[in-house]
């Protein structure tokens, strides 16, 4: 008798369950799918453009990012190049050039690959470019991507705020380096 | 309801035969044949007002990242315009009668109706967990909305406002375009790389085509012969014969398109990444020109007339207008953050 209760108490804690789960499907209804993002970040730097573009308009060299142990690629600076970037805190990140413009001073590329665990994104392209002004030159770096997690109800490290908190990090890091090794340097 | 609303519109496109020949994609499809339903909807909007549907010359782009939708006067190329659209607006589509714009918020998983000329919204529908792409029936003014996470279309009466009904297609639907004559829906499924073709009639998907690489935008043209796909992975454009099912030809562009828009005998795809407009000419269906845009272009339409094409530039928040003859940008105006104006969104 006991057992059959206890039994019969379990079905209904499935019942239970089930239903609630179900009232959780359904406030799914409720969140939000994924939006895409931009962040731009920028930098005056007290250089002139061409002796920037020098140091960073290179998409096979990304030795002034502080967060980069090595890059490795092919392609040079040709459409569709490919680099992987190593990042000193352990994991990969496979980019592919999009568009590569030493007159402008610009280039435009994309992730291919990268795992959410290194950087919570997907969908992830960006544009870097200097532009000279006076004896100065301005930096600009603008990424667009969509969180790392693409269904809807997202876990906190891969909702919006989590992706953009680690897509700014990225670009500010660079440019403060990238900053401070040309002025640095003089 | 549909099938009576169907029957009793299709003289009206019989006496009016040229008006879906005006339509030169999406937007002008949701105007051709539209005074068919001026006794049935949009009493509220002066929708009765004329007896042929006249185009409004205004451009409403669903700007995301500032949850607004931006209304543009598309001759002063000003913003005249803005309303405050909650939940990430993204599709956008037109009733025939050019009173209403239907625009999808993702985030609120809602069809979004906004009534013109007051520019208020009239009502909020309740319809899945992703509505995406918006299509307009030109006859009935039935309206499909395209769910990504559901896979689904939802039917919405225009009198009601109430889903009428639902239609399983392939994964992750986006685009969503319909045949002049009222009697096709077609929905571009990404996921599955195919495009769904849907009876508007008896609801049922009747074939599934398969397209290129991650279909996104879907445009059918004037005489609702052929559809085109804008395929987001493989880069190119494919152009389909909506009646046979056949894949007649897949034209590269620029990387990742997002729509296309057809005006003066050229196919146009607004490539994302690339940051251009690739011009296809339909009778050798080669790309002859790539027109440099903003950043990001994506929603894109021709005028009623052919003599331009807009596109909304989703980085560099601008709507960009381009001159069919000469095929160059010749005007652009500034709008709310984000636009993307995904779908027929002129009025």
């Amino acid at each position: 008798m006991k057992r059959v209760y206890s039994n019969l108490s379990a079905a209904l804690f499935a019942g239970v369950m089930a239903l609630f789960g179900g009232m959780l499907a359904y406030d799914s209804a409720f969140a939000h799918g994924p939006t895409r993002q931009k962040v731009t970040e920028t930098v005056t730097i007290n250089a002139p453009a061409d002796k920037v573009w020098a140091v960073m308009g290179n998409f096979q060299d990304m030795s002034w990012h502080p967060a980069i142990a090595s890059t490795k690629g092919e392609g040079g600076n040709d459409k569709d190049a490919k680099r992987t970037l190593t990042l000193k805190g352990g994991g990969v990140i496979q980019e592919a050039l999009i568009k590569h413009d030493p007159e402008k001073m610009l280039y435009k590329y994309e992730i291919t690959d990268v795992d959410v665990k290194v950087l919570p994104v997907k969908n992830y392209s960006a544009m870097i470019s200097v532009k000279g002004e006076g004896d100065k030159s301005k930096v600009t770096w603008k990424a667009a991507f969509y969180r790392g997690y693409m269904l809807n109800d997202p876990p906190p490290e891969l909702n919006e705020a989590a992706a953009k908190k680690a897509v700014t990090g990225v670009l500010k890091s660079g440019l403060e380096a990238l900053k401070k090794k040309l002025e640095g340097g003089s | 309801m549909i099938h009576a609303f169907v029957c009793r519109c299709f003289p009206i496109i019989k006496r009016f035969p040229l008006l879906p020949a005006m339509a030169f994609c999406m937007a002008g499809m949701a105007m051709a044949g539209g005074n068919g339903i001026e006794t049935s909807i949009g009493k509220t909007e002066g929708a009765g007002a004329s007896l042929l549907p006249t185009f409004m010359g205004e451009a409403v782009v669903t700007s995301q990242i500032a949850d607004k939708v931006s209304i543009v006067d598309l001759h002063a190329m000003k913003v005249v315009g803005e309303i405050d659209v909650s939940g990430k607006p993204a599709g956008v589509a037109v009733s025939p009668d050019r009173t209403r714009a239907y625009v999808t918020t993702p985030q609120a998983g809602e069809l979004v109706v906004i009534g013109f000329p007051s520019r208020k919204i009239m009502k909020r529908i309740k319809v899945g967990n992703g509505p995406v792409g918006v299509g307009v029936n030109p006859v009935s003014g039935v309206i499909y909305v395209a769910d990504w996470y559901d896979h689904t279309l939802t039917v919405i009466d225009p009198v009601s406002l109430e889903v009428t009904g639902l239609v399983k297609v392939g994964k992750s639907p986006s685009g969503v375009a319909v045949t002049p004559d009222g009697k096709t829906v077609l929905t571009a499924d990404r996921d599955s790389h195919s495009i769904s073709v849907i009876d508007t009639q008896s609801l049922k998907r009747v074939r599934s085509i398969t397209v290129g690489n991650r279909p996104f935008g879907l445009t059918i043209d004037a005489r609702g012969k052929m559809a085109y796909t804008a395929n987001v992975k493989s880069n190119d454009v494919s152009i389909v014969d909506i009646a046979s099912g056949e894949l007649v030809a897949t034209v590269p562009v620029g990387r990742r398109p997002y729509g296309v828009a057809l005006a003066g005998g050229y196919a146009f795809s607004s490539d994302q990444y690339a940051s251009s407009v690739s011009v296809i000419d339909l009778k050798s269906r080669k790309v002859i020109k790539t027109i440099e845009v903003g950043e990001y272009p994506e929603g894109i339409v021709a005028s009623p007339d052919g003599r331009f094409v807009y596109v909304a530039c989703w980085d560099e928040n601008t709507l960009m207008r381009i001159k069919v003859v000469g095929l160059a940008v010749d005007a652009r105006v500034e709008v709310a953050d984000g636009p993307r104006a995904f779908g027929a969104f002129l009025r």
